[in-house]
């Protein structure tokens, strides 16, 4: 049977292999779980670019734990001029008075961070944190606090490991830097 | 304020193209008789004596000093209410470091400049060699005495044009449309009327014009703010960053968004890395003379990922 390739004829420059992620997920699972040990947590990961992270992630820890998911809109040219962010699919879980961990796959501008942590912290949670596997410093607007990171990158765009182009290429194993159309 | 310096070896066709330059662009030619005449008003040197032989003979030392502020100042004068073509004279050091200006470097080849000065003062080739080179030599080290600097150093101009094949007029005109693509759309600000200076921050007084973005891509990043529920003001204060002697503004900052809740300023470019980089350059300027703001710039490349990033069938990317 002749191997499927996926994406082979995409010109993708590697960043971050398989076994860089999987040896870094592994570190932060293990700090996670040491930070948290004894304290009533919840991950929420938010869609839809966190999801193979956090399944990772969780899959590292060795503390109980609960999961939730968040979504909300973004911005795009075509937003209408009146539009205002919104969240597009809320928590099913209560968060307060818990330790709450963001999972974000990536941190760059910091616009909706900012914006979920605003709407979030009004819920009282006993604590709010963030865990993003990549960080883009150089592209920040809102500071935010990232308390767990995997990688600092510099200002490029990146797909795989969740991370998408027109929701191509999320289930890659590793993640790439990608020259868009 | 427009500049052009144009440096030139002996023999180039520097001061015809010069003149073109002047001509086409509407900018004040400043040249040597013009620096001499100005400086006599300054009371400093007299039109019968050769600057150049002064700078370069013996008790130069207290006459060089006084010389380079004179003319630093002057010229700086002049800069302020007029578009200046400036030729020769260190120019393109005196504003190496304002941006917008375009340096100009003509050259050509030691035997093409004999040949054109032979023509051009009636000279046999002995003669006209010799010119060349004590010409050549003088600005030498006149670069060498009064600004410390290799006046060979061509990595030290914008544009450097070889006038061996090509007309003077053609010259000119490659100029003036270099110079079109290099001067930053964005006037610098002067410190407009109705604004209070404080600090050398500019506030605009409360019955300033309202809000008009000077480029679409403000509006945009403005809406995306509204969107993202973040307070914002435009261009709501304007720093000094340069003055000349006699405490006139010559070079501004306006950047063009306040985040009042983050406490930062943010200067959007969607222009060419080679003028963002100018941009960068104003903005280091900004830290250093104001370390206590932040100030932030979005380049091109970051401003597209901002926008395009969620614009295709909602595609999430990145920060999903």
């Amino acid at each position: 049977m002749k191997e499927y390739k996926p994406y082979q004829e995409d010109q993708l420059k590697i960043l971050l292999t398989q076994e860089q992620i999987e040896e870094k997920v592994a570190e932060l699972g293990k700090k996670i779980s040491y930070d948290y040990a004894g304290k009533d947590l919840i991950l929420i990961g938010v869609l839809r670019g966190s999801t193979y992270f956090m399944v990772d992630l969780t899959r590292r820890m060795r503390i109980p734990f609960a999961i939730d998911f968040i979504s909300i809109s973004h911005y795009s040219e075509q937003t209408d001029s009146a539009g205002v962010v919104r969240i597009t699919k809320d928590l099913d879980l209560s968060i307060t008075d818990k330790h709450v961990l963001i999972i974000e796959d990536i941190v760059d501008t910091g616009l909706s961070l900012g914006y979920l942590l605003r709407n979030l912290k009004t819920r009282d949670p006993a604590d709010l944190k963030v865990c993003t596997l990549l960080n883009v410093e150089a592209r920040r607007i809102v500071e935010v606090p990232v308390d767990y990171k995997g990688f600092d990158l510099p200002n490029i765009f990146v797909v795989g490991y969740g991370l998408d182009y027109n929701e191509k290429y999320r289930n890659l194993q590793f993640i790439a830097e990608f020259d868009r159309p | 304020m427009g500049i052009i310096t144009i440096s030139r070896e002996f023999g180039c066709g520097g001061e015809t193209i010069a003149r073109l330059v002047a001509e086409k662009t509407q900018f004040l030619l400043v040249n040597k008789d013009t620096i001499i005449q100005g400086l006599t008003e300054y009371g400093i040197g007299k039109p019968e004596e050769d600057l150049d032989k002064i700078v370069v003979s013996d008790d130069c030392e207290q006459l060089v000093p006084q010389y380079v502020d004179a003319m630093h100042d002057y010229i700086y004068d002049l800069a302020i209410r007029n578009n200046l073509v400036i030729l020769g004279r260190g120019g393109s050091i005196l504003f190496r470091d304002y941006p917008p200006a375009l340096h100009v470097r003509m050259i050509a080849q030691f035997t093409q400049r004999v040949q054109r000065v032979m023509k051009l003062y009636d000279l046999n080739s002995e003669t006209a060699v010799k010119l060349v080179k004590e010409k050549d030599s003088e600005k030498r080290r006149y670069y060498r005495q009064i600004f410390d600097a290799n006046w060979n150093n061509v990595r030290a101009y914008d544009l450097v044009l070889n006038t061996e094949k090509m007309g003077l007029e053609d010259a000119a005109d490659i100029i003036v449309s270099a110079y079109q693509t290099h001067a930053s759309p964005r006037e610098v600000k002067n410190g407009p009327g109705g604004v209070d200076i404080e600090n050398g921050i500019v506030t605009p007084s409360a019955d300033a014009e309202a809000e008009k973005f000077m480029h679409p891509s403000e509006e945009e990043f403005a809406h995306m703010l509204d969107f993202y529920r973040l307070r914002w003001e435009y261009e709501p204060r304007t720093f000094l960053l340069e003055w000349d002697s006699e405490g006139n503004v010559i070079e501004a900052f306006s950047p063009d968004f306040y985040l009042p809740d983050q406490d930062l300023f943010i200067e959007l470019t969607t222009q060419k890395p080679r003028q963002a980089w100018r941009k960068n350059r104003k903005i280091r300027r900004m830290k250093e003379l104001y370390p206590e703001v932040n100030v932030r710039l979005i380049d091109k490349k970051g401003f597209e990922s901002l926008l395009k990033k969620h614009s295709i069938d909602q595609d999430e990317g990145e920060e999903s």
